[in-house]
This record gives structure tokens, C-alpha cells and sequence, in this order.
């Protein structure tokens, strides 16, 4: 198992490298760059844009940047944005907290909604309810956040004003008591995360229903039930242990819809998190912040799903047999 | 200061309802119809001192050291209420405020320029602002290792020297006509006791010192910055003014999506937002929480065409395509009555306009001839005109996100089609864009252009500028001069008939063919009053902006 793990691992750091390289490579041979005069009123732009290439390095070779800047990264230094000159590791690490949260809050509101509504469906296949929630799920998975998220904001924020029109916290929120800051963030965590965990459900949950009624039609569910169990002990004790072993596997490869999900989220509710500092770097050109920002979420998307196929490897003993 | 209360158990029990979504974004096609929303503030009493004004703007500060900044607007409106510059301009632009400077003088040659501070001004930390403050500004100002983005205005400036520690003097190699502009009102002077001990070198890697190394003496100070969240300012107990800022606070949060922006204006979340669109001008109106305040933006939107490629690089082909696009549609279709067209870089409201230049009409007739004469004739019927096998087909570039811009470059496709023109609209990404337009890979740009409250109009109309702003290539000797004698007249005010001329040529040769100048359209809340916006920022005297009590408070 330990060889296995091994060469997994050597894979992934592998793979990251590679991505991060491509990124690296395409982010400076894209058009426009960090040191672009863009105010139409200043004289002498192209001086003042070539005495900032050489003040950031941007007028060396690319491949001495690069080796540059694998270099410092190695060294665990990520380097200072070239548009706010504050340390890209102290940006990241402001917004990386704000995003996980919602992240996780997502998927638990998409795991509640999935779940519960999944089993349900394919215990009552072909029934009424069945047809309801597909249609339901099939109208939820074709939704953008984007929409959703915006039309939320009106109704709950505006139209019937219960909860906070997006942000983290309340304005100037930083002076209050810590439960008083913990509620406030609560409340205005409701919002993001149940438009996104909505959303994701709708796909989730076919997938859950599927799963299970894949397992349902197996020969040794049969045999339980000619053994006279409940359908509810035949559902939960020998069904649903077999059907989550995918929903495991699910997990590490949704990761990416996740983490686009987490960003048009932040955008459209204003929540401070990784993708509206990813965002903005993109529009500045500004390469450090970049290459950061992509390197994280491909150490995110890559060991995400190493851990989920380990997990899957852990749960099904049939993997770990062959991988002795 | 309060947290609005609010009634989480009713909403988590309704959320599962299904839900009929009324009124969703009024956004139509049309114009508001509407009259000039002028500013409706009439009845407001007496300031209220106290208060929490909140804004929503759409992307966040990027640093707290304006000198590392690449033009951000709000970056210099936030930092402008925080710290002080020698002078303010003000909206005539014709006279100037005194703030850190209480007083100056010229010598009789006009090369040295004094500034008396004004006494008993401190930083926030008690230390007082001194002459001194000001040398080490002009040294960061000037550092090659800072390399400030508008370090060229101080070209002209040979030395600075200290005389006490309230005098300061300016010494230029050659007097010119904005030499007060260039050395007091650009840009805000910086604390040397905290600042100097970072060296200019590493100014560029280390944002987060100056944050942490803060000291102020504007009418605000800073309490917090979270980034891409917000700002949170407060009143500066030790600015020099008396009894101002009447507000306790003032919060900028960064909402990136412009819809977002007018919802919390209309539910009261935010009391200020700098920029909504025409579309949303009717909703405002319509609710009892938020009015329109306009002003006239000091810029204008305009199509630069590549002077160095044919067939544009013909004034006769520039100006027939200025006669054959309806200006006057374009701005009632987009913006109704908050725009108007304009036919030279300098529009109505400001002093130097040229009154005698008038807007070329809509005359899709005249500019047929001139299409004509130039060679231009639709041989294969097609409705496109060719010369020598080569069909006339323009392409506009703009940047993507500016819904005005996009739906310009529809209707101006569909007009210059009745002309026989082929203009084919190239909606680029903003950093893209700006790159095709500095090589100048392109027929037009459609993009908008700020003017400088110094009128120096080198930079994008100067030959020596082609590789610079003048990236649409213009080249014309006769303006060359007069933009040096713009330049080199004793004050601005004399240069007044050199730029009327300027005009007059400028408008002859079409390099760009000008198409409106547009209003500022802010969302205030009913709450807020003294709202002094105008073309010089949109917080312009922050500090005597006021907020009527809340109810119950």
C-alpha cells in the first residue's frame, strides 16, 4: 500500500509541477502585462513601463524567471504582488479561510440536500416522487449560481429584507464581541452557501439516487430481503454502505466544480475570499498572485482526488487487495 | 453605531417555498425617460455632526502608498481623505484651495516657487507636518526605485529646498504655464519621520509596511482595511479643520457586481453608489430610500482612428465617417438625457472650451462624397464600398464589460452600413485591448479618454507621443507647436486662445471622431446630504457630507 502511496504521491507533485509550468508559460505570453501605463494622461509611458520591468524582473529571459521563481517558491517565498506589493503568501492566506468556509459550508448544505432527497427518489423509483425530484434535481443542476445567487440577494435581501445582500460580515463589523462576530458571519454564510450547495445538489443527487439503485438491483440486496430484513435494514445496513463508495470518489472529482462554483459565488455575494484575489490578479496581469492562486487550486483539485482514491482504496477491500 | 437587526428564523423556515420573483432589474433597452435629475437635495437643514456613511464600489484599494498605484480611482479618493496635499484644486479649476500650504508666491522670474505651511498641522501621532515632509515627497516622487507613474510632471523641477520648517521652495529650470498644478495639487504629501526609513528600493515589494507605518493628518483616519471586503474609515480627531468631518465613519465595500451595487442602495445597505448605469436611473427614482445626483464626467468616449494606416490616415475618410454616424441617436438611444455629443477634447462645462466648434452633423449624404472623392465606390453592389478590390472594412476595438460602449458600436454599425462602410465591432478583454491599441493593431478604438485638469494634451496628441498615448498616430506639426506653447505660456488662463485654436485643428483633422460626454449618475441615499461630487472625485470634500440621524436613534 506504502509503494502505492508512493508512486501516487510522485505523480501528483508531478502533475502540479506541470500545471503550474503551462500556467506560468500562457500567463506571460497572453496579451497585456502587470507594468502597462493604462491611464491616458501620463506622459513618458513607455520609459516609465521599462524602468518597471526592470525593477520587477520582467525583462529577463522567461526561462531565468521561471527558474526564478521556482526557486523562491521552493524556498517557500511566493514573492510581493506586483500590483499591491503586499506579500502574495499574506494575500492568499487573508482569503483562503473565507473560501474554505464557504466551500465546506456548500457541500454540507449539497450532501443534506443530496442525500436525504437521493435515497428517497430511488426508494420510491417510478413513483410520483421520483419524477418530482428528478425534475427537480435536473432544474437546479441547469441553474447558474450567477442567477440564482443574484435573484436570492433580491428577494432576501431587498424585496423581503431577512438576510444580509451578501459580504461576510456587517459593515465596520470588526469591533464587535467574538459570539456577536461568529453570529454575523453565520448569517451572512446562509445565503452563498445554500445557493451553491442548491446547486450542486441538483447533479449529486441523481448521482446518490443512481448509485443506490444500482446497488438495490444487486443480487446480494435479494438475498437480504429473501432473508426476511426490513427494507429499511436492507437500505441502510447493506445498500447504503455499497452506494457511498462512489459518493466518496464523487467528492474528489466534484472538487473542481466546487472551486468554480466558490468563485462566481464570491463574486456575486462580494464574499472576500481566494477566487475574487484570483480574479483581480488576473485582471492586473499581476503574475505572482497568478501562479500562486493556480498552484493552490491544483495542489487542491490533484490531492483532492489522491485522498479520494485513497479513501476509495480504504473503504473497498477489493482495491486494497489488488494494490497489496 | 448599530448592526441592523435582523430576523433569521423567518427566513430559514420561507426558504423552501417556491418563489415568484417580481421586479427583477428594470433593465430595458430604452432611455430613462425621466428629466435631468439634477440634484434634489432641497430642504436638507442644517448639518447633522454623527452618522456612518456606507459605499459600494466595485473593486477594492490596492495600496495605502498612492506613489505604487497604477490609476486607481478609488485608491486615490480613499487616500485623499486620509491625507492631505499641499493644494486642492477645485471645480472651476480656475482657483485653488489651500490646505497643507496656507499661502505661496512666485519670484519675479517665475523659477522658484514658495509655499508657506500652514502652522499647527500635525500627524496623527503628534509629530508636526513640516517643510520637510514635503522634500522627502518630492524625493519619493522623483525616485527612479519608486518610479511613480506621473513622476514626468516634475520634469521641470530642479531642486527643492527647505527653508524653515514651514517654508518650502521650488526651483524649475523654466517657469511654464502649470508649474502650482504639478508640484502641489497631484498628489499628497507623505510623512517623512515614518516613511524614510524604508529606502525607496524596497518600496515596491513591501506594501503591507506602509499599512502597518500609517500616519495621517486628512479630515480621516484609517481604522481598517480588510482587502476585497472593506475600508473603514473614521473621523481623525487631530485634523487642523474645526468641526469637521461630520461624519463619525465611512465604509467603501467592494461589490463587484454592479446589480448588487443598486440593491443595497435601494434596500439601504449603502448610502452612496459612485456609478449606476442609466438603466437603473428610473428604479431610484421610483424608491423613497435613494435619489440621482449628476454631474458632468471631466472625459469624454471617442473613436481614435489609426492615423498611420489607410485608408484612415486620410482626414477626408476620418471625417466622412464622423458625418455618417448619428451622434445625437447614439446618445438619446444610450443615455438619454445624461450625455451630450461633443466635438473636441475639451467639452462645455469646462473653461477652455472652444464655443465656435461646433459637433459635424449627421449628413450620411456629404460623407457619401467624400467617401466617393477618396477613391471609395460599392462596384459589386454588395453595400459595400471597395477601392482597388479592397472592400472598406473598419475595425473598432473597445473593452468588454461597458454594455454603453457595446451598444454604440451596434448602432454605429448599422449607420455607417447606410454609408457603405463595413465597421466591424472587436470587443476584446481590457488589458488585451490596451495592448492592441499601444501597438496600434487596429483601424479605430472606442475607448474613453480623461482630461487633465493641466490641459496638457502632449501626451496624446504630441508626434513625439506616438509610442505612448498618442497611440492612434497623430501627427500634426501646426498642433505639435501649439501643445509646446500650451506648455510654455506663463499661466494656464493665457493659454486659453492656444487651446481654443487647438481645437479648431484638432477638429479639422478628425483624428478622433468625439462622441458624447456622459454624466456621472450617483445613487444617494434620502439620508445623505452635502453630497459635493463632482468631476474631481466623486468623494470630493468628504468631510462636509452629512447623514440625517436614523429614525429612532
Amino acid at each position: 500500500m506504502s509503494r502505492y502511496l508512493l508512486r501516487r504521491l510522485a505523480a501528483s507533485l508531478l502533475l502540479v509541477w506541470v500545471v503550474v509550468s503551462l500556467t506560468f508559460v500562457l500567463v506571460h505570453a497572453a496579451p497585456g502585462s502587470p507594468v502597462r501605463v493604462l491611464g491616458g494622461q501620463a506622459g513618458g509611458a513607455a520609459e516609465q513601463e521599462r524602468r518597471l520591468e526592470r525593477i520587477y524582473g520582467l525583462d529577463r529571459p522567461l526561462h531565468e524567471q521561471y527558474l526564478d521563481w521556482l526557486a523562491s517558491v521552493a524556498r517557500g517565498d511566493w514573492g510581493a504582488s506586483l500590483a499591491t506589493g503586499r506579500p502574495v503568501a499574506r494575500m492568499i492566506g487573508e482569503a483562503l479561510p473565507n473560501t474554505l468556509l464557504l466551500a465546506v459550508a456548500a457541500t454540507c448544505v449539497e450532501y443534506a440536500v443530496a442525500l436525504p432527497l437521493g435515497i428517497w427518489a430511488a426508494r420510491r423509483q417510478g413513483k410520483p416522487a421520483d419524477h418530482l425530484i428528478r425534475a427537480g434535481s435536473l432544474l437546479l443542476y441547469s441553474v447558474p449560481i450567477f442567477w440564482l445567487g443574484l435573484m436570492a440577494i433580491l428577494v432576501f435581501a431587498f424585496l423581503w429584507p431577512v438576510l444580509p445582500p451578501g459580504h461576510m460580515t456587517s459593515p465596520g463589523a470588526g469591533a464587535a464581541s467574538l459570539p456577536a462576530r461568529l453570529l454575523d458571519v453565520g448569517l451572512h454564510l446562509l445565503l452563498p452557501a445554500l445557493v451553491m450547495g442548491v446547486v450542486l445538489a441538483g447533479s449529486t443527487l441523481r448521482f446518490v439516487r443512481n448509485g443506490l439503485l444500482d446497488v438495490l438491483g444487486q443480487d446480494y440486496i435479494r438475498t437480504a430481503r429473501a432473508k426476511g430484513l426490513s427494507e429499511g435494514r436492507v437500505v441502510r445496513v447493506h445498500a447504503l454502505r455499497n452506494a457511498l463508495v462512489p459518493i466518496v470518489q464523487l467528492l474528489g472529482l466534484t472538487l473542481p466544480t466546487l472551486l468554480n462554483g466558490v468563485v462566481v459565488a464570491e463574486v456575486v455575494f462580494s464574499w472576500p475570499g481566494v477566487g475574487r484575489v484570483m480574479i483581480q490578479a488576473l485582471n492586473s496581469r499581476d503574475y505572482p498572485v497568478i501562479l500562486a492562486t493556480t498552484t493552490l487550486a491544483a495542489v487542491l483539485v490533484i490531492a483532492g482526488n489522491l485522498a479520494a482514491d485513497l479513501a476509495h482504496a480504504a473503504v473497498d477491500p477489493r482495491l486494497r487487495r489488488r494494490t497489496a | 453605531m448599530t448592526i441592523r437587526p435582523e430576523t433569521p428564523s423567518k427566513a430559514l423556515a420561507a426558504l423552501l417555498a417556491a418563489l415568484l420573483l417580481a421586479a427583477c432589474g428594470g433593465g430595458g433597452d430604452g432611455a430613462p425617460a425621466g428629466g435631468d435629475a439634477g440634484t434634489a437635495d432641497a430642504g436638507a437643514s442644517a448639518p447633522h455632526r454623527g452618522g456612518r456613511m456606507v459605499t459600494a464600489y466595485s473593486t477594492d484599494i490596492v495600496s495605502v502608498n498612492e506613489l505604487l498605484t497604477r490609476s486607481s480611482v478609488i485608491n486615490s479618493e480613499i487616500i485623499r481623505r486620509i491625507l492631505l496635499p499641499l493644494v486642492d484644486e477645485t471645480p472651476g479649476l480656475e482657483e485653488l484651495e489651500p490646505r497643507l500650504a496656507e499661502s505661496w508666491e512666485f519670484s519675479d522670474d517665475r523659477r522658484t516657487l514658495t509655499f508657506h505651511l500652514r502652522p499647527g498641522v500635525e500627524w496623527s501621532d503628534g509629530t508636526p507636518v513640516t517643510a520637510d515632509d514635503v522634500a522627502f515627497t518630492y524625493d519619493a516622487w522623483t525616485s527612479p526605485e519608486v518610479a511613480w507613474e506621473d513622476a514626468n510632471a516634475l520634469d521641470e523641477v530642479e531642486r527643492v529646498e527647505v527653508i524653515d520648517p514651514h517654508t518650502v521652495a521650488f526651483h524649475f529650470a523654466t517657469p511654464y504655464s502649470t508649474q502650482i498644478l504639478d508640484v502641489a495639487a497631484g498628489a499628497v504629501i507623505l510623512p517623512r519621520h515614518a516613511w524614510s526609513a524604508l529606502p525607496f528600493s524596497e518600496w515596491r515589494t513591501n506594501g503591507d509596511w506602509f499599512l502597518d507605518h500609517l500616519v495621517v493628518n486628512g479630515p480621516f483616519r484609517l481604522v481598517s482595511w480588510k482587502p476585497q471586503d472593506e475600508v473603514v474609515l473614521e473621523r481623525n480627531p487631530s485634523y487642523y479643520e474645526e468641526g469637521v468631518p461630520y461624519l463619525d465613519q465611512f465604509i467603501m465595500r467592494v461589490v463587484p457586481e454592479q446589480a448588487n451595487q443598486l440593491t443595497q442602495l435601494l434596500s439601504g445597505e449603502a448610502d452612496f453608489v459612485a456609478q449606476l448605469s442609466p438603466d437603473d436611473v428610473n428604479r431610484v427614482e421610483e424608491s423613497d430610500t435613494a435619489r440621482i445626483e449628476t454631474h458632468w464626467t471631466r472625459g469624454y468616449i471617442a473613436i481614435g482612428w489609426n492615423c498611420t494606416r489607410p485608408p484612415l490616415d486620410d482626414p477626408a475618410v476620418r471625417r466622412a465617417l464622423t458625418l455618417g454616424i448619428d451622434r445625437q441617436t447614439l446618445v438619446d438611444s444610450i443615455w438619454g438625457p445624461y450625455a451630450r455629443v461633443i466635438a473636441s477634447p475639451v467639452p462645455p462645462d469646462l473653461w477652455a472650451h472652444n464655443g465656435d466648434v461646433e459637433p459635424l452633423p449627421y449628413d450620411p449624404t456629404q460623407a457619401s462624397e467624400l467617401l466617393a472623392a477618396a477613391g471609395w465606390e460599392d462596384g459589386d453592389g454588395d453595400g459595400v464600398r471597395e477601392r482597388d478590390g479592397t472592400p472598406l472594412v473598419v475595425e473598432v476595438i473597445t473593452n468588454s464589460g461597458n454594455r454603453q460602449r457595446e451598444d454604440a458600436m451596434v448602432l454605429m454599425q448599422e449607420q455607417l452600413r447606410r454609408i457603405g462602410v463595413d465597421l466591424e465591432p472587436q470587443v476584446l478583454e481590457f488589458n488585451t485591448m490596451v495592448e492592441r491599441a499601444y501597438e496600434r493593431d487596429f483601424d479605430g478604438v472606442l475607448s474613453g479618454w480623461t482630461i487633465p485638469t493641466t490641459f496638457d494634451f502632449r501626451y496624446s496628441f504630441h508626434s513625439a507621443e506616438i509610442d505612448g498615448n498618442n497611440f492612434i498616430g497623430y501627427s500634426n506639426p501646426q498642433v505639435d507647436t501649439l501643445l509646446e506653447d500650451v506648455r510654455a505660456a506663463p499661466t494656464l488662463a493665457d493659454a486659453g486662445p492656444l487651446l481654443a485654436r487647438l481645437q479648431e485643428i484638432v477638429h479639422r483633422d478628425q483624428p478622433y471622431t468625439f462622441l458624447w460626454q456622459s454624466k456621472r449618475l450617483m445613487g444617494v441615499s434620502n439620508r445623505l446630504h452635502g453630497v459635493r461630487a463632482n468631476h474631481l472625485g466623486s468623494y470630493y470634500e468628504l468631510r462636509y457630507w452629512w447623514l440625517e440621524p436614523e429614525e429612532g436613534r
